[in-house]
């Protein structure tokens, strides 16, 4: 009992001493489960609550091994992401949005061949931007890394698009080889930045009252640590028609505002029968959310394929409607095995789901507007 | 002839005793579809069938990674055939299955099926949950007598909800063991718009996650701590706390969305595929590898407005989400397995 009061007052402190940013993401919530479901993990509470240095990196590259970049183009907000497996992680993927763009995921079917990774670039530019992927290449090529085929390493690197071309600037601009190779010369260990950057540049969500109500989109990660060392953690560029749903609330962040600029809430809107210009012959491929989930377990490719396909169920949580036929939603799945825990499936995709569903309603929150396109921060005045 | 009579007498007997308020809220809010539940009297366990009047183009979205399922490859838009005459729905595990067995004996007295030389041949996909563990001899499932019977029951009057047909051994919450799981079991919703689309779902709900109402983010049945309050298993799951967990293949959610909306096969796979979103809100952790999570889609096509498939599917993942939580509100506690509606006592 004792404890358990220190390590309240612990907790106390440390959300008291702490950059919100930090607190906001280790999550209260969670700790507060741990203390009052096991007491026995009272020790590795203490531990979670005390970072060696600086605030505790609660995005991807909370996985060792995952480094991110971004690029993010100045002549036009869009840019591109890219995720750098070190030594490679076992991929997957859960491609479930019906209007995609995406180059070697039939790769990472379980019944295929190849089961190492070395990157995955997410890029603005709709089609166009895929050739972000040719420039990552060119630098895992320099590097020496890729895929052994015994007469030269083969970069392994996936890759799926948004469109952004409407938003700010002339459309002719968007992300190429060089973007690419830029984030993947950027990328580090370091805490992922979020909001209007990379692959989220001109990233936007809430479009089913016409684009000129949507708000703005971007990136946002989040990361789960158990008790174990089993980690799962998530990056995503929100860019959806649908509105951002906090599940756990239900409450709706960021979508559709009506004309004074509250927000309509689409799920009312699509059971009531009104009437959507984004359904009236709107222009379907105005949207897609593009994600990637990395854990430190050691998982086969049919497992990766398993979590993939868990952790899309936080885009169906957090973002209403998902999966339409004008979102090429689509998350790859990275899985590093450097921790040596028993992995089980069903946890680790369902943290996945869990872990998506924050970095998707952070992906809103932490946006910064571009273009007159309003960020969640420009709405909530304090 | 005599058939049309019975139908419309049937008809006009359900309009005639329902209070003039009542709304039909359920699967069969959709003209032409019928559903009929055999419950068995020996075990907590049976089957539903729905039975489509004419035919339906058929889809399916099977993302589980434990299914037991019949007649879903030819769902896939890849391939021929694209009407289905009633899909199948049963308890029983794998031995289930053969619940379909004798609804497409039903079909076939009744000459439904899909044309094919001399005979017709009824088109009948059918997906099972795990219940042999709930409350008797795990001998005892749904057989063809089942199926049968089911169908020979189908009607298009309100569907019956909790613990009947399929849903009569279901149950949720089994994260931390079948001793803390709770009763789920049919569960049913429609939406209905002023342009005249109706869009519904029928789900039995015997999932090892929690059941959670999408609009607060609350549990409404799942796993029970000592003092009957509910422990959460999201925050379980994020504490690291979950050792006990269910044995893997112990589970599975399976349901019908239906429209009047005319799609084409590719589109109904399309509704299928975004219905699925209703049980990734309403069951937490879904879709996982101790579940065989599936959705059938049907499109009677008797409404002739233009179709929008992302209203459509957007639609079907709200009726389903309202499903689910429903086969947790409407359940009866057996087997000792208390229900929400114990609970509230």
């Amino acid at each position: 009992m004792i404890r358990i009061a220190i390590v309240l007052a612990l907790l106390v402190q440390t959300i008291e001493t702490s950059p919100p940013r930090w607190t906001r993401r280790t999550g209260g919530q969670n700790l507060y489960t741990q203390v009052f479901t096991s007491a026995s993990s009272v020790s590795s509470v203490v531990e979670s609550l005390q970072p060696a240095s600086g605030p505790a990196n609660s995005t991807l590259t909370a996985i060792a091994g995952i480094t991110v970049g971004h690029h993010t183009l100045t002549t036009r907000p869009t840019g591109c992401t890219v995720i750098l497996a070190d030594g490679g992680a076992v991929g997957g993927i859960a491609q479930r949005g019906a209007a995609p763009g995406t180059r070697d995921t039939d790769l990472l079917q379980p019944a295929n061949g190849v089961d190492r990774v070395d990157a995955i670039v997410l890029s603005g530019g709709s089609a166009f931007g895929l050739d972000s992927a040719n420039g990552a290449m060119r630098w895992l090529d320099e590097h020496s890394i890729g895929w052994d085929t015994g007469v030269a390493r083969v970069p392994i690197v996936p890759a799926a698009v948004l469109i952004d071309l409407w938003v700010g600037g002339k459309p002719e601009i968007r992300p190429d080889a060089d973007c690419g190779y830029r984030a993947a010369s950027n990328a580090t260990d370091a805490p992922v930045d979020e909001g209007s950057v990379g692959a989220g540049g001109g990233a936007t969500v809430g479009k089913l009252l016409g684009n000129d109500r949507a708000m703005k989109g971007g990136i946002g990660t989040a990361a789960i640590a158990l008790p174990n060392g089993l980690q799962v953690a998530a990056l995503v560029a929100v860019n959806a028609l649908g509105d951002v749903a906090d599940p756990r609330t239900g409450a709706v962040v960021a979508g559709a505002r009506n004309a004074d600029g509250s927000l309509a809430d689409v799920r009312k809107l699509l059971r009531s029968g009104a009437v959507l210009q984004r359904l009236q012959g709107g222009r379907p491929g105005e949207n897609t959310t593009l994600g990637v989930v990395a854990t430190n377990a050691r998982l086969t490719k049919a497992d990766a394929g398993r979590v993939a396909l868990m952790a899309d169920d936080g885009y169906a949580r957090a973002v209403v409607p998902a999966h339409t036929i004008a979102d090429g939603d689509t998350i790859f799945m990275l899985a590093t095995g450097r921790w040596s825990g028993t992995p089980d499936v069903t946890l680790i995709g369902a943290l996945a789901a869990d872990v998506m569903a924050d970095a998707v309603v952070r992906a809103v929150t932490q946006a910064t507007g571009v273009s007159g396109i309003p960020a969640v921060r420009d709405i909530r005045k304090p | 002839m005599i058939r049309l009579l019975i139908a419309l007498t049937a008809a006009v007997m359900t309009q005639g005793f329902s209070p003039a308020t009542t709304v039909n809220a359920t699967l069969t809010a959709v003209p032409g579809i019928k559903v009929g539940h055999h419950t068995l009297s020996e075990r907590p366990t049976g089957c539903t069938v729905i039975v489509v009047d004419g035919d339906a183009i058929g889809g399916v979205s099977q993302r589980g990674g434990a299914p037991g399922t019949r007649e879903t490859d030819l769902l896939n838009p890849l391939n021929m055939v694209d009407k289905v005459n009633a899909i199948v729905l049963s308890g029983g595990s794998a031995f289930g299955l053969e619940a379909a067995t004798g609804t497409v004996r039903w079909l076939e007295e009744h000459n439904i099926g899909w044309p094919a030389g001399p005979s017709r041949v009824p088109i009948v996909p059918a997906a099972i949950l795990f219940d042999l563990g709930v409350g008797g001899n795990p001998k005892i499932r749904p057989t063809a007598d089942c199926g049968y019977k089911a169908a020979a029951a189908a009607t298009t009057g309100v569907v019956t909800e909790g613990s009947v047909g399929a849903g009569a051994g279901a149950t949720v919450g089994k994260l931390a063991g079948p001793s803390r799981s709770m009763k789920a079991g049919i569960g049913s919703a429609a939406i209905k718009l002023p342009s005249g689309l109706i869009v519904a779902a029928l789900v039995a709900v015997n999932a090892v996650g929690d059941i959670i109402d999408p609009s607060t983010g609350a549990v409404v049945a799942g796993i029970r701590n000592g003092d009957g309050t509910f422990a959460d298993a999201r925050k379980l799951l994020r504490s690291g706390a979950t050792a006990d967990r269910a044995r893997p293949a112990e589970n599975t959610t399976i349901g019908v969305v239906a429209t009047n909306a005319r799609l084409t096969k590719a589109q109904a796979a399309r509704m299928a595929l975004m219905a699925d979103d209703g049980y990734a809100r309403a069951i937490a952790p879904s879709h996982t590898n101790g579940d065989g999570d599936t959705i059938f889609s049907l499109a009677t096509g008797r409404w002739d407005g233009a179709v929008d498939i992302t209203l459509v599917g957007a639609l079907a993942a709200e009726a389903v989400a309202d499903a689910v939580v429903r086969a947790a509100t409407q359940a009866t506690g057996v087997a000792g397995i208390p229900a929400v509606r114990d609970l509230k006592k």
